[in-house]
């Protein structure tokens, strides 16, 4: 073992010393932030304001609603076309207008459900939404107007009931926050697998690389050099990992210290919240537990394709592709799991080893016991720890022949057949 | 006692029966020449040796003991045909590596490592990367690899490609004095040449098996054929079909003779100072291992075809 020990080591220095690592270590959160902020941001962006003239044959819409609603509310702009409406039919770009609404006479009883919105181009729904919902403000006001509701009667028609979940079994399950949570980490993991995933099969192919693999393998057993590569690539990530930790720590306290930041201390007053709202303790846990033998998993399966092709990046991937699949699969469960944390696909896909790094860490943030049940758990991390155990006993097993292996690009099937070869 | 003794080995492949029933003795000391043909089964054979295959039967006895591929390669150094090393690493650092990978302390790998590149005068090279060398220095530095932690066995695969007449030289030399100071030396290579001047001990390997196996001396005392060159003073016009021996060619200028069966050089000698000739040179030609061996390999297709594996 002490030989393993003496690979992990020159696995891990090798590149840690890289300026690669440091670069990406501070990079990788600032980019993992500014993509679950932007996704949201651009979605926000993408809805048009739009310019709507209304050509009214039906009387009921009057200038003053028309402005109270548009003063209210910025989404869209509605103008009363009071004179020549067929100029603004005609060539409603002219006029100034992104496209017209003719309302036709009607009865305030029964309004009509065929309005439409004449354009030049078509708009997504996103955008016609907020038009549609001040017409139907506008609308509401001629209606209570027409059936004389005043303004105490308007208040309590529109009032509603809000519901929202609560989990009596685990009480500190927040859904909103625990969603939010889930998807972070399953993400997370997700990101880790692929990139180190990858880290592993090309750090393998790195002996073939370099023709050294003869060399090695005269002086250790192939295993021993396959799981110190593992180990060492694994130690490089717990590494990266710590230190985003300790960066968003840092910029955390950082933020209490100088509470005279708006923006900061408000962000940090929200994580406050979140972490109190949820099982931190037990998310931490089953992170730190789902990473690992997560890569676990994965790394020996990229590996065992590491060493069975020869130095061709394309070949490597096009091998590995079943493999990405099934993570990129891992998370498309995941937001099935997250909008029903108890229903079929988010517990058989926590339990399957081959999703489970993913899938229940999106579930674990809803609560154990209340959503994931003691037994669910064990039974996942159980079968997780088997598996793993098994593939890095088989990629051990290919390792042993690819590595030394020059030539034609194996196929699956005969790379199973090495595995079960005697020595 | 032989160091290394290998015992009906036979590795056979799916499509190729890469090692077919060999047996051979590597006595302590011996610089051991292993020759044969390109796909004649020497690198499957090295391989089962340093613990990389194993074989599917046969055994090997090393240094008195089965061999344990776990505990014996810390007295093995090995040198493969491929040459390879990581290029992206420091020199005196992957050095340090690959010497701890064979079980010396951190201690040791530094001392001896300095000891080293101070005789092949590398010392000024202990921060380069190894792909800032050139080939000759990068073969220098996987000899030095191989022979760092003072195996008992060491075994080179045609250590001398790609080296220029001096690093030659120099890694010849290092071979004699490793010799003397106890190791014992396989040497796989295609350079008969070299495994004359080398070698005192040969075996030949062909499709798997082994054809020839002694001493330098005795393989060429066995495929000789009775040729000597002998330098007259005078031309000789004649040879008379009493002469003990027939004219074989000329070479400069000397005669090349084939001796008789059931005759003698001294017969000969008498032969032809009889004729009044003078004589200023009289040798033996042995043959070298090159005609050796090509004259058994012979017959073989320049490839090797596969052989079928019959259950």
């Amino acid at each position: 073992m002490n030989k393993i020990w003496i690979i992990i080591k020159r696995e891990y220095l090798t590149r840690v010393r890289k300026k690669t690592f440091i670069i990406s270590t501070l990079l990788f959160p600032l980019l993992y932030m500014g993509l679950i902020f932007g996704m949201g941001f651009i979605a926000e962006k993408s809805k048009q304001s739009l310019h709507v003239a209304l050509i009214d044959s039906s009387g009921y819409f009057t200038e003053d609603k028309i402005t109270a609603q548009n003063l209210a509310d910025n989404s869209s702009l509605i103008t009363l076309v009071k004179s020549k409406p067929e100029a603004v039919i005609a060539d409603h770009k002219a006029a100034g207008y992104d496209g017209y609404l003719i309302i036709p006479a009607m009865d305030w009883k029964t309004g009509s459900d065929s309005l439409v919105f004449k354009a030049d181009k078509s708009y997504g729904s996103g955008s016609t939404a907020a038009v549609e919902a001040k017409l139907n403000r506008i609308w509401s006001a001629i209606k209570n107007d027409s059936l004389q509701i005043d303004g105490e009667k308007q208040k309590i028609l529109s009032q509603r009931l809000s519901v929202s979940s609560y989990n009596i079994k685990d009480e500190k399950a927040n859904a909103k926050t625990a969603e939010g949570i889930g998807y972070v980490s399953g993400f997370l993991i997700y990101l880790i697998l692929l990139i180190y995933g990858s880290q592993v099969m090309m750090g393998v192919m790195e002996e073939k690389t370099n023709r050294i693999a003869e060399v090695i393998v005269s002086s250790v057993k192939p295993f021993q050099m396959m799981l110190g590569k593992i180990l060492g690539i694994g130690l490089v990530a717990l590494t990266q990992f710590f230190l985003w930790i300790a960066f968003v720590l840092i910029v955390y306290n950082v933020g209490i210290a100088s509470s005279s930041s708006g923006m900061v201390s408000q962000m940090v007053g929200t994580m406050q919240k979140i972490f109190s709202s949820v099982n931190m303790p037990l998310i931490l846990f089953c992170f730190g537990f789902y990473f690992l033998a997560g890569f676990f998993f994965y790394a020996s399966l990229y590996g065992a394709i590491g060493s069975a092709v020869n130095e061709d990046m394309r070949e490597a991937q096009s091998l590995s592709f079943p493999i990405t699949m099934l993570v990129i699969i891992s998370i498309a469960m995941m937001s099935s799991a997250i909008a029903d944390p108890t229903g079929p696909v988010a517990v058989w896909g926590s339990i399957i080893p081959i999703s489970s790094p993913i899938v229940m860490m999106a579930r674990i943030p809803f609560g154990a016991p209340g959503t994931v049940p003691w037994w669910q758990l064990g039974l996942s991390m159980g079968l997780l720890i088997l598996s793993f155990m098994f593939t890095v006993w088989f990629a051990g097993k290919i390792y042993r022949t690819g590595i030394l292996m020059y030539g034609k690009k194996p196929t699956w099937k005969e790379m199973i057949k090495w595995a079960f070869r005697k020595n | 006692m032989a160091l290394l003794e290998l015992q009906n080995l036979k590795k056979y492949f799916a499509t190729q029966k890469a090692v077919d029933d060999i047996s051979l003795n590597v006595e302590q000391g011996q610089i051991f020449g292993l020759l044969g043909p390109n796909g004649a089964g020497k690198t499957t054979l090295i391989r089962m040796i340093t613990g990389i295959f194993y074989p599917d039967e046969g055994s090997i006895i090393f240094d008195g003991k089965k061999f344990d591929p776990i505990k014996d390669v810390g007295k093995i150094g090995y040198m493969p045909e491929e040459r390879g090393l990581y290029k992206k690493m420091k020199i005196g650092e992957q050095a340090m590596y690959l010497a701890q990978l064979k079980g010396l302390s951190h201690r040791d790998a530094q001392a001896k490592i300095k000891k080293w590149f101070t005789r092949f005068e590398m010392d000024s090279w202990w921060n380069k990367k190894v792909e800032d060398l050139s080939k000759g220095m990068g073969q220098k530095l996987q000899f030095v690899t191989t022979v760092l932690h003072e195996p008992k066995l060491i075994i080179l695969d045609e250590p001398f490609s790609g080296l220029d007449p001096v690093n030659s030289n120099l890694i010849k030399d290092e071979i004699f004095n490793l010799s003397r100071n106890g190791a014992t030396i396989i040497f796989s290579t295609h350079r008969m040449e070299q495994v004359e001047e080398i070698c005192n001990h040969i075996a030949l390997v062909n499709k798997g098996r082994k054809i020839l196996d002694g001493t330098v001396k005795q393989v060429k005392q066995d495929f000789k054929e009775n040729l000597y060159s002998i330098g007259l003073n005078q031309p000789l016009h004649e040879i008379s079909t009493l002469a003990p021996f027939t004219l074989a060619g000329t070479r400069e200028d000397a005669l090349i003779i084939k001796i008789k069966d059931g005759h003698s050089p001294n017969e000969v000698l008498r032969f032809v100072l009889d004729q009044g000739l003078s004589i200023h040179a009289f040798n033996e030609i042995l043959p070298s291992l090159n005609d050796i061996f090509i004259k058994l390999v012979e017959g073989t297709p320049t490839a090797r075809q596969f052989q079928p594996v019959q259950s």
